[in-house]
Order: C-alpha cells, then sequence, then structure tokens
C-alpha cells in the first residue's frame, strides 16, 4: 500500500514554475506561445494583403495591396456635360467629357480624434474598444481624381473621407502589430493575444473562412439541373473560376448542347448571359475556322466523336455570318451595350473588347492565354461527353479553396468605392438631364456640391457588415450566399475560442440541401479538414475545423520563370502548332496554358519540380502545388497542373526522396503515396510520410487523452463539450466587457494530457478538474449517466463556477431621453427627491447606491435592487435602473465610459455583475471521453466508499457508462492519471504511441504497481455505509473532469398557474416569462392509456384553461347567454306583459327565447285573425290563469345550466358562429 | 422603490445638493480621477475615456453559506 513517504529524485513534467514565472513576467520579445499567432496567419495575412505595406513577399506582383489593385481595376467613369456643339461630321454632340476615377486609397490606424486635445496617448487601443462597447476603427480616405477631357485641362483631385472602417486586431493596421507578450498585457490583452478578428461594438466579430470552387481549374460537372436551362441543354458543362489580382472573381461556364455545340455563360450583375463559345473564341483572336478546329482537335483526326461535334461547332456558328474579331466584337458590344453602362463615346468594338476583358477568363490578361484555355475547356467539356474521363467532383477539397477573412473585405470595399464613383457619375448624368444650371466641368464648385451629395461612409456599411454577416451587394460578388459570412468569438473558454478562428464553412447554400453528399467525409480531405471535429446536427460535415497543421497560402509566390525553366526541361511551348493531343498532356500554371507535355515527360517535370521545391533550387516557391494527374482510362482529365495562387490549402509532410520537408496541397495529395508512420514506408510507393500521425487532427480533437482507444463518435463528442465547458476563458477578466462569461474557479491543469497540450500554451487556461473517480454502482442514484459527487469535494471548491454577466445602462437609449437636443436630459446621480439622512430614514436605494447613483462595488443584489439611478432633469424625480434577473448576483465592476472625444458628461455604465454558480444536483459533468452525466447526489464524505489508503472518490460514476459505449480511452486515463498522480508525473496522452506489442495497459500498469497499486487499477473498497468490503474490486483512478455550461438554474421551468394567454386563457409557453411546458397529445395519450382520468382532468383542465359557462338546455348553444336586469321588473318599467322566463339570477338564452317570442307572436296574430278554425271553436271558455301555473309549457329560453368547459372551447365556439355554424352542447 | 417623490414636498428650506466629487480611476493609467456630476469623462492624466469606479469603503459582509 502507498503511503508517499518515499523520497525520490524529483523532476517537474508539469513545468508549473516555469509557467507561474512566464504568466508573471510576460516575454518582454515575442510571444510566449508561438504557435498561436500561427494558426490565425491566414486571416491576419489575408487583411495585410489589403494594404500596399503588407509585409508579405511581393511575388510576381509589384507588391502593391488588393486595394489599390482593385482601385486600378474599377477604372474611370465618364460623363458628357451636353453642352458641345454638334461637329460638321456630327458624330459627338455629347459635350465635354469629364472623366472620374479613384487614385490612391488609404486605411489609417485606429487614433483618436483630432477633436480630443488631451489624450496623451493619441492610439487607440483593441481594450477601449471592447471596454467602451465601440468598434476598433480607423479612418479612410480616397483621392478622387477628375479631369475634363479637353485640351489645357489637368487633373484636379480631391481627397474624401470614408467614414471609419473597422480594423482587424493585430494586423498591420492595428496598434497592437507586433507586440511582445509584455506589451500586450499593458495593454489589457492576453499575453497570448492573437487577433485575427475585429471589434464591433464591444464584440469580438470574426469573418469565417468559407469554402470555395478552386480558382483557376477547369472543374468538369455534370448536373441534371443544366438541362432546364433551355431547350437543347446537356447535363455537361466545365466550369472555372477564375480570380483576378485583386482577388474578386467571375466564374465562367462552358454548357454542351445536345447539337455538339457550346455556350460560354457569365454573369453580370447577378444577371446570367450566355453566349456560343464560337463568337467569344473568334472574337479573341480573330481565329479562322480552321485555328479553331485544329485547335480543338490536336491532330487527333481519328477521334470521329470529336471531329463530328467540332464540325457542328463550327456550322452552327455560321448563322452569325461574322468571320472577322472586329465584327464579333462589334456584334458582342452592340448586344451588350445596355446593361454594362460604359461611356457613351465608346464604340461598339470597344465595349466588346471590354466585355470580354472584364468577364471573360479574368485571370488571364492577353487575349491568346485566353483563347488557349477556351480550347482547352472545350476539349474536357467533349471529353466529359465521351465519356473519356469523368466528372470532378465539387464536394471534394482537390477543387477547393478557402474564401479568405481579408479577401472577402476587400472585395466589398472594392465594390463600395465602385458604387460611389457610379453614384458621382449618376449625379451628374441626372444634372445634365434636367439641364441644371450650375452643371460645369471647368469649377471644383460645382464637382464639390456633386460630391457632396453622394454618400462616401464606406466605414459605416463595412461595420454593418461585420455586425449582421448580411453581404449587401449589387454583383454578388460570385457567391452563393448573401448572408452568414461573420460570427462572434464567444469566449465561452479558450477551446471554443480557438476554434472559432480554424472553423470552415460550406457555404448557407449546403446546409438546406436534401442531399447528405456534401456533408460526407471524403478521402481527399485528409490532413486538411479534421474528421473528428464537426458538430453533429444540422450543421454535421458542412461546418469543419482544419487540421493541426492545415495552412492557407495567403502570400503571393514568384512562378514567372517556371515557364521557361519546363521548356528547358522537355515541355513544349504553348504556341506550338501541331501538338498531338492524345498523345500529350496539357501544362498549366494558374489557369494558364503554358505548354505540352507527353506523360513521360510531364511526370518528370512534375518530380523535378518537386525536388527542386523542397531543396529550394531554381527559386521554385514551397509553396507551388504540382498536380500531376496522370493519364487513365475514364478517370480525371489528365495533366500537368501547377497552383501558384493564394488562398489554397497546404500542409506539411516529408518528402521520402529527399527526406526534406515539402508541403502538399489538397489537388496533388490525391495522387500521392502519404506514409503515416516512418515505419509504414513502402519502397517505390511511399513518397512522403506525415510528420506526426496525429497531424490530421484538429486543435481541439488533438487534446483528447488516447482519443485512438474511443470509439469514434464518443471523440467527436468530446469536441463538442470541451467547447461547452466552464472554464478559464481568458486571463484578462477584467476587462472584459462579454455579454456572459463562465469562469471555473479551481481549474487544474490535466494529469494526463497529450504533448500537444503544451505546445499550444492550455496550461494559461484550464478547463477543469483531475477527480478521483471510482467506476462503481454504489448508491443508486448514478443510474442512465448520473454522477454522484462528493459533498466534501464539492465543499472544497470542486466544480466552483463563476458567470460573468454584462449590464449596460446607457441614459441615451431610455425612454424619456430627449434626442433632439445635445444637452442629454438625463443624468446619473440622485436627486434631491431622495433622502440621504439620518440614516433610520433615508432611502433604501441607499444600500446599493453610491451619492453618484452608481452601485457600490461588492454590493449584493437581489431581484428588482436598484442598479443605477439617474435624475429627469424634466421632472426632477429621480429614477431607478433595476436588476432584472432572477438570481442573486455581485456588483463586480463598474465602468464609466466616455465619448469617443471625451468630451460628453457621463450618459454610459457598464456594469458586471457576478453570479456564483456551486455545483447544484442537476449540473452537467463530463470527462474528456464524451462520457457526460447529470450530478445526482451530493454523498456525504462519511457514506463515500474509501480505499484501502482511505482514499475516497470524488465522483461516482456508473460501470454501464463503458460497455455499450467502448471508451477505453477514459479507462486508460483513469489508470494513467492514478500512476501520474502517485509519481507526479504530467502522463502523455498522445495517441497513437502505444501498439499491440507495447500496450498501454501494460505501460500504466508497471507504474501502477511501482506505486504499489493493483496492476489494473483496480482497488478494494469498502463501504462507507456498512464498512464491509465490497465483493469487487473497483476501478479507481484519476479523470480529468470538466464542468459543462449547462446548468439547472438556466433551465428548470415550473409553474402550477401564472400568465396566460389573452385569447385561450392557456397558459403561455417560455421560461423567461415563467411559462409552462407543453402537456401535448403524446404525453395526453400515454395518461389515457393508463387510465388516470383525474391527472388528465388536472393536467388539461383545470391547470389550463378552466371556465365554466351558462349553456341553454333547449338549444344547446354557449353563446347566447343574456341577462334580464330583476331590479328592472321590480321598478315596473317593464311593461304588464307576463315576466318572462330566466333563470335564477336573470340569465336567458336569446335564441331560444326570441323564437319563443316569435311563435308566440305567430300565434296570437293567429288567434286574432281566426285562422286556426279548430281552435277558434273551443275558444269559448276564458280563465285567467298565470302562465306559470300552467302545467306541460316549457319554459322558453329560461332553461339554462353551468357547465365547465375548457375556455379555448367557448372561443371555438363563437369562431365557429362567425362562420354561421352553430354548436349545440346536449345536456343531460 | 421611490416612495418619496417630489422635491423635498413642502420643505422651504430646499437647497440644491453640493455637487459632490467622486473618485474614480483611469482605466488606462490607474491614476485617481475626481470627477463632479455632469464632468465630461476623461481622465486629467492621460485623456483616457474609460473610468473604473472604486472599491467602495463600506463595510461588505455577507454571511457566508
Amino acid at each position: 500500500m502507498p503511503d508517499g513517504s518515499r523520497t525520490r529524485a524529483f523532476k517537474d513534467t508539469f513545468n508549473t514554475l516555469s509557467r507561474e514565472s512566464a504568466f508573471k513576467q510576460p516575454g518582454d520579445k515575442g510571444s510566449t506561445v508561438p504557435i498561436l499567432n500561427e494558426f490565425v496567419a491566414p486571416h491576419l495575412e489575408s487583411f495585410n494583403a489589403l494594404f500596399d505595406d503588407s509585409g508579405l513577399p511581393s511575388g510576381d506582383g509589384d507588391g502593391r495591396g488588393l486595394l489599390s489593385l482593385g482601385v486600378k481595376d474599377i477604372g474611370d467613369r465618364v460623363v458628357f456635360d451636353g453642352l458641345g456643339q454638334p461637329d460638321s461630321e456630327g458624330a459627338s454632340n455629347w459635350g465635354n467629357r469629364l472623366s472620374i476615377w479613384i487614385e490612391q486609397v488609404s486605411i489609417a490606424r485606429p487614433m483618436v480624434p483630432e477633436k480630443d486635445r488631451q489624450a496623451v496617448e493619441r492610439k487607440v487601443f483593441p481594450t477601449e474598444a471592447r471596454e467602451r462597447l465601440t468598434s476598433y476603427r480607423g479612418r479612410m480616405n480616397i483621392k478622387l481624381c477628375w479631369k475634363v477631357d479637353a485640351p489645357g485641362q489637368s487633373v484636379r483631385s480631391s481627397m474624401k473621407d470614408c467614414g471609419l472602417v473597422p480594423i482587424m486586431v493585430r494586423s498591420v493596421r492595428c496598434n497592437l502589430r507586433s507586440m511582445s507578450s509584455a506589451d500586450l498585457v499593458k495593454h489589457h490583452e492576453e499575453p497570448e493575444e492573437f487577433g485575427g478578428y475585429f471589434v464591433i461594438n464591444g464584440n469580438e466579430r470574426l469573418i469565417r473562412y468559407l469554402i470555395l470552387p478552386r480558382r483557376n481549374h477547369v472543374i468538369a460537372l455534370s448536373r441534371p439541373s443544366f438541362t432546364n436551362r433551355g431547350p437543347s441543354y446537356t447535363p455537361y458543362a466545365v466550369q472555372i473560376r477564375c480570380v483576378r489580382v485583386d482577388q474578386t472573381s467571375v466564374t465562367n461556364s462552358l454548357h454542351y448542347l445536345s447539337n455538339g455545340s457550346a455556350m460560354l455563360r457569365f454573369s453580370w450583375r447577378k444577371q446570367e448571359y450566355v453566349v456560343p463559345v464560337m463568337l467569344v473564341l473568334k472574337a479573341l483572336v480573330g481565329a479562322s475556322d480552321k485555328e479553331i478546329f485544329e485547335g480543338v482537335m490536336m491532330q487527333d483526326y481519328d477521334n470521329t466523336f470529336l471531329t463530328d461535334r467540332v464540325e457542328l461547332l463550327l456550322r452552327s456558328y455560321k448563322v452569325f455570318s461574322l468571320s472577322t474579331s472586329d465584327q464579333c466584337l462589334e456584334y458582342l458590344g452592340d448586344k451588350f451595350r445596355v446593361v454594362l453602362g460604359l461611356p457613351e463615346d465608346w464604340t461598339n468594338l470597344a465595349v466588346g473588347a471590354w466585355l470580354l476583358r472584364k468577364l471573360v477568363l479574368v485571370h488571364l490578361d492577353s487575349s491568346r492565354d485566353k483563347f488557349r484555355m477556351l480550347l482547352f475547356m472545350l476539349r474536357k467539356l467533349y471529353a466529359i461527353v465521351s465519356k473519356s474521363c469523368t466528372v470532378d467532383n465539387p464536394d471534394s477539397p482537390q477543387h477547393q479553396e478557402v474564401l479568405l477573412p481579408g479577401f472577402l473585405y476587400g472585395m466589398i470595399i472594392k465594390e463600395k468605392l465602385e458604387e460611389a464613383l457610379n453614384q458621382i457619375r449618376a449625379q451628374i448624368a441626372q444634372d445634365v438631364r434636367r439641364q441644371d444650371a450650375s452643371v460645369d466641368f471647368f469649377t471644383d464648385k460645382y464637382m464639390q456640391k456633386v460630391l457632396s451629395r453622394v454618400n462616401f461612409d464606406i466605414g459605416l456599411r463595412m461595420a454593418n457588415f461585420l455586425a449582421t454577416g448580411n453581404l449587401v451587394s449589387p454583383t454578388g460578388l460570385d457567391l452563393q450566399q448573401a448572408s452568414g459570412f461573420t460570427i462572434v468569438a464567444e469566449k465561452l473558454n479558450w477551446h471554443r475560442y480557438i476554434s472559432h478562428f480554424r472553423c470552415i464553412h460550406r457555404g448557407a447554400f449546403f446546409a438546406e440541401l436534401k442531399t447528405t453528399t456534401v456533408r460526407k467525409l471524403l478521402p481527399e480531405a485528409w490532413g486538411f479538414l479534421c474528421p473528428v471535429h464537426t458538430p453533429d446536427g444540422s450543421p454535421c460535415g458542412l461546418l469543419n475545423h482544419l487540421s493541426r497543421t492545415c495552412r492557407i497560402v495567403t502570400s503571393p509566390l514568384a512562378v514567372a520563370h517556371i515557364p521557361s525553366l519546363l521548356v528547358s526541361q522537355g515541355m513544349t511551348q504553348a504556341f506550338t502548332p501541331s501538338v498531338d493531343g492524345s498523345q500529350n498532356l496539357c501544362v498549366q500554371l494558374d489557369g494558364r496554358v503554358i505548354g505540352w507535355a507527353r506523360p513521360s515527360v510531364a511526370k518528370h517535370l512534375a518530380a523535378s519540380l518537386r525536388i527542386w521545391k523542397t531543396e529550394s533550387k531554381n527559386n521554385i516557391p514551397l509553396d507551388l502545388e504540382i498536380g500531376f494527374v496522370p493519364p487513365s482510362e475514364g478517370g480525371q482529365y489528365p495533366g500537368l497542373y501547377l497552383f501558384a495562387s493564394r488562398a489554397r490549402f497546404m500542409r506539411p509532410v516529408k518528402y521520402v526522396a529527399n527526406g526534406k520537408d515539402d508541403q502538399i496541397g489538397s489537388f496533388e495529395q490525391v495522387y500521392m503515396d502519404i506514409a503515416i508512420k516512418p515505419s509504414e514506408i513502402e519502397l517505390g510507393v511511399s513518397t512522403h510520410v506525415e510528420h506526426a500521425p496525429t497531424n490530421f487532427l484538429s486543435i481541439l480533437a488533438n487534446m483528447t487523452p488516447f482519443s485512438d482507444f474511443n470509439q469514434s463518435p464518443r471523440n467527436i463528442y468530446q469536441c463538442q463539450m470541451g467547447k461547452q465547458t466552464m472554464g478559464t476563458p481568458s486571463t484578462a477578466i477584467k476587462h472584459r466587457t462579454d455579454n456572459k462569461l463562465y469562469r471555473l474557479q479551481s481549474g487544474q491543469t490535466p494529469v494526463v494530457r497529450p504533448s500537444l497540450h503544451n505546445t499550444y500554451g492550455m496550461d494559461s487556461f484550464p478547463n477543469g478538474t483531475n477527480a478521483v473517480v471510482a467506476v462503481i454502482s454504489y448508491t443508486g442514484y448514478d443510474m442512465e449517466d448520473a454522477m454522484i459527487l462528493n459533498k466534501s469535494a464539492h465543499e472544497r471548491g470542486f466544480g466552483y463556477g463563476t458567470v460573468y454577466k454584462s449590464h449596460i445602462v446607457d441614459l441615451k437609449d431610455i425612454r424619456g431621453a430627449n434626442k433632439s437636443t445635445s444637452a442629454p436630459n438625463l443624468h446619473f446621480g440622485l436627486g434631491h427627491d431622495i433622502r440621504l439622512e439620518p440614516e433610520e430614514k433615508a432611502h433604501s436605494c441607499l444600500n446599493f447606491l453610491d451619492r453618484d447613483g452608481l452601485p457600490f462595488i461588492g454590493a449584493r443584489l437581489s431581484p428588482g435592487d436598484p442598479l443605477a439611478a439617474y435624475i429627469d432633469d424634466t421632472t426632477g424625480r429621480t429614477l431607478f435602473d433595476k436588476y432584472n434577473g432572477d438570481e442573486t448576483a455581485y456588483v463586480d465592476e463598474v465602468r464609466l465610459l466616455g465619448s469617443d472625444a471625451g468630451d460628453s458628461e457621463l450618459q454610459k455604465i457598464h456594469l458586471t455583475l457576478r453570479i456564483t454558480r456551486s455545483p447544484v444536483i442537476g449540473d452537467k459533468f463530463s470527462s474528456r471521453h464524451g462520457q457526460k452525466g447529470v450530478c445526482s447526489q451530493k454523498w456525504p464524505a462519511v457514506d463515500m466508499p474509501f480505499s484501502e489508503s482511505g482514499i475516497q472518490p470524488d465522483v461516482i460514476i456508473n460501470p454501464h457508462a463503458f460497455p455499450s459505449r467502448m471508451t477505453i480511452g477514459m479507462l486508460v486515463e483513469s489508470m494513467a492519471g492514478k500512476a501520474g498522480a502517485m509519481h507526479g508525473l504530467a502522463q502523455d496522452a498522445t495517441p497513437f504511441t502505444f501498439s499491440e506489442s507495447d500496450t498501454a495497459i501494460d505501460y500504466f500498469g508497471k507504474q501502477l504497481l511501482a506505486a504499489g497499486y493493483n496492476y489494473y487499477g483496480s482497488e478494494p473498497m469498502y463501504s462507507g455505509i456498512t464498512g464491509q468490503e465490497f465483493a469487487a474490486d473497483i476501478y479507481f483512478g484519476v479523470v480529468y473532469y470538466q464542468r459543462l455550461r449547462h446548468m439547472v438554474l438556466d433551465k428548470f421551468q415550473v409553474r402550477t398557474t401564472g400568465p396566460v394567454e389573452p385569447l385561450t386563457r392557456q397558459p403561455v409557453k417560455g421560461r423567461k416569462r415563467a411559462g409552462g411546458i407543453r402537456f401535448g397529445e403524446m404525453e395526453r395519450d400515454a395518461l389515457i392509456a393508463h387510465g388516470t382520468s383525474f391527472l388528465l382532468q388536472d393536467r388539461l383542465m383545470n391547470c389550463s384553461d378552466y371556465s365554466t359557462a351558462w349553456v341553454c338546455r333547449t338549444c344547446g348553444s354557449l353563446i347566447s347567454l343574456g341577462y334580464d336586469d330583476a331590479s328592472l321588473e321590480e321598478l315596473g318599467i317593464s311593461h304588464a306583459r307576463l315576466p318572462k322566463p330566466t333563470g335564477p339570477n336573470g340569465e336567458y338564452c336569446r335564441t331560444c327565447r326570441a323564437t319563443a317570442d316569435d311563435e308566440d307572436e305567430r300565434t296570437r296574430r293567429a288567434l286574432a285573425t281566426g285562422q286556426n278554425p279548430e281552435k277558434a271553436g273551443s275558444n269559448d271558455v276564458r280563465i285567467a290563469l298565470s302562465a306559470q301555473h300552467v302545467l306541460g309549457r316549457q319554459p322558453k329560453g329560461g332553461d339554462l345550466d353551468i357547465v365547465a368547459v375548457p375556455y379555448v372551447f367557448r372561443y371555438l365556439c363563437a369562431e365557429l358562429a362567425s362562420m354561421g355554424i352553430a354548436v349545440s352542447l346536449e345536456v343531460r | 422603490m421611490n416612495q418619496q417623490q417630489g422635491p423635498g414636498g413642502g420643505n422651504s428650506s430646499f437647497l440644491p445638493p453640493p455637487r459632490q466629487e467622486m473618485e474614480y480611476l483611469c482605466a488606462d493609467c490607474g491614476a485617481k480621477n475626481e470627477i463632479k456630476p455632469r464632468e465630461p469623462i476623461r481622465c486629467r492624466e492621460c485623456g483616457h475615456r474609460i473610468m473604473y469606479k472604486k472599491r467602495t469603503k463600506r463595510m461588505v459582509q455577507f454571511e457566508a453559506r
């Protein structure tokens, strides 16, 4: 039995002291945990790429930022003033030509506004935006230029303010850029702050990665829906998403028609257009029919399938009778002139050329390149139609890339700038049309007037985009969705927070798709998307997380020299006229045909490129993707496809041939043989080997200890629950203003953890507690995943948590605030109507509020207590803002928030309320193996079982939790934790480290033996109640337990009576409104089946809409109740007629009385006129008798009864009556 | 909650309350700032625009149960 008395040489494997000192004195150089900066790099670098000073390598371009490139692509807008005289030719009577363009765009760092002169620190830091609940924004300016195209006119310009644009934290425009951990802590950030998000109204929001089709690569598609596009359309098409240098994209599709020809499809301002591909081919280079024929056939004359199609293609074009390039361009220009909105003085030729430049294969500049690419697309289209190659799977990561946050941001800014420019033109054109006298292109005054009428506030729209995630766009940006781009980076705990930056969504469009094919986990995703870390439920498989080592290329690569290099290695050049298409493979670099090569040569080229890039020879960048698709029978369309573009998935592996590090992309990985472990390398087969077998898992999935021992769904559950744990969200909690923060007070570092736990610095943010767990069925309160907590463990602080809630009081938004004047009429403070002394007579609010009207820090608040007092100037009264929660809370922090320029009085405060959440029965806990359970009892320590060494469990779980779930990892963790706790070791729980010959059981079993325990981790235990030893040994060890944020206090919902719906008088729903839980039809069925009629009556009637109603026994109506006022009768107001029959309180049935009256009337009339002879005959004797004393006469309309009916039934009767349906109840 | 409404009621000796200043802490530099009611929220030392309320000097005592 271990007694712990042995002393031995101690080596700390938890690094407690070094961690503590790093936390006390964060490094003043660089970051404490550098890897955290790496995994958000795609966010930051894509944002940096917007600017000219991005700090990224320039690649093939001139290093200019995306905004500059975008502005260049926008070009100029032209208007005419209509003041010109028609000259002799009568051609240009448009008048003076004014062109307007944007010269440059600049976005500044967030700064204190000029108005504020007192501020010493002129920079604004993210923490201020967070604490003041504003946005972290920098000013954007553009230089707007215009010029009248007349001799002697110079370019004039004006700087326009475009408002404040949200800035990504830690980007090149952020004031926290490249700060060390020590400096970050000084600025109230985490020492590990990595940025990548925006601060919008105090919330941290980020733009989520989105999966897009791979750029500049032709994919073959077969979709039945294509046939609906029009007559003779077939399911076959090829598609290419072309991306310009400024990262905006245009998708071109080539549809195969059943008559053998093809149509090119593109869209312009959300409108789709189709053009015969022949027209475009001719227009691009003025190719002759022969050139096109040869270009498609490529000497493969024996292929009659192809010759037939090309012949049809050429023949079908004859109807246009356009043969030269100019004719085609003019035709295109003529047709598209109306929609494009180009300058009026442009010729049709110029419009047509512009169309081809801006909308067809926009990733290529030269027409010849576009022509070659279109021919390639045609060949691939014919290949899929002839089934000589297969269609590509657009759901496979092989054909996917990522929409990066910064690139999307740049696209939106570009579009907003373009919109502003169009507005200027529209404004001037409108003035010209109205013949406004002030129109004068030559004076600055008119131009300034026009500019003042145009909305340049781009910053506001960007903030709106980030705040809502909605894309307001006239073009749609070539994206499939218009909303859901941004998410809040919730700091619920550290795991959840970091997952946000690695999550990648398939697209909102796919979420509503009925088919599940897009959700499938494909083998192509290996190493790029984590197979474990995806939510279950509706976003399953659509919302993925990047694998730990997966990178996304963000910097441009220098690849301009590759074509000539490949030519020197035996590639045939692209312009070579006679290349045999059946023998040669196309070589493409970023969607540009750079040459042709025989398969053997292409294979050699690919191998050489790989050697060069891994050994960094010939300036081949490591991030070049070399996708060699070998020829196959009906496989993927062969070729050598090189990708050097951005936004691709890449991951590091080792190249076996030379032992160097290699980066591989998702396209090329499909054609590689990658061994998982060095021992698995097969000579001549394996090309690569993984650096670590766990690299395919995401960060979170890597945190599950011994995940290779668990059944796979359990690891998925753990990834979910790790993100719902009450942990340590932040180390700067004092400076956080999140709506809700959960905090575990007694967090510990796990004894059993994978080595990556340290790599990612998880010890700064503990997520749970090491608990002594006994697997035993002990009390009967541990059935069905319930668990028993040791009451003493609970009292020592096991799982003790806190919830921090934000409460904001903004006097500006309060009802009664005067919004029209600038001076506020509400002020924080106590007015004269609050009695301050003597103490015993003082106003009760003084228990909570200070003299400034703000609560004391540390004040305990019960529901309804005042949180803040403010004086209304107009009435002079003091009003209170009250605490409306339903739990006791403590005031943790009171922030007084000033205005942007620090020049206005207090109008807004932020209160942090602290709510203590000690574990109670019903709170949820879980181990790290998807084994969640609810605390069912806090069992007194004296009654807990104990081991021979006197140890009691903190947690008891039921053995039935294991057999069906097969979470062996938890059993191993229990052993490892026990051994680690006894030896003082941090146990490495990295998966895939043990094998059949070297088992985990043996490793930890021997450690347990050394510590004096049973090899298998079980121990004899004694009942805490009887003191008897159990018949069986109990599995007893240390497991890391997480407390989940789902707590009964947030969930319980009970009521007997309470608020009701006014229309039906049934209970309302919703926990917040003290509503009930629906006792539905199936529950009703159960009660009926049990025959528990009293319960049924109680639930559905008495506790719901019980009501009593008068029902007429005569007609059975519920709705015809009337009252006779008895008092009126006594006063003799009713005339001499007999009293009509009523109930005891004067109630009667209106319908029955009306019919009775009617009948009575008719009888009287009949008697009077003598129409009833038989009655008239026997009418001699007349005796005066009161109506009440006549027997057998029905009391017409007075016979009513009270019945109990549900109120909603009465409502139903009234509703039916309104439709002319009478409901009649039979009363027995 | 607000039982004693009306400014002073019939009390003729009606005086405006003293413009009592309160002490706050600057969120940036930590300096103590005395700010009167209806004064702008701005640190006198560094010009920062957020203030924290100081912890109360009153005894705060709860039953520890």
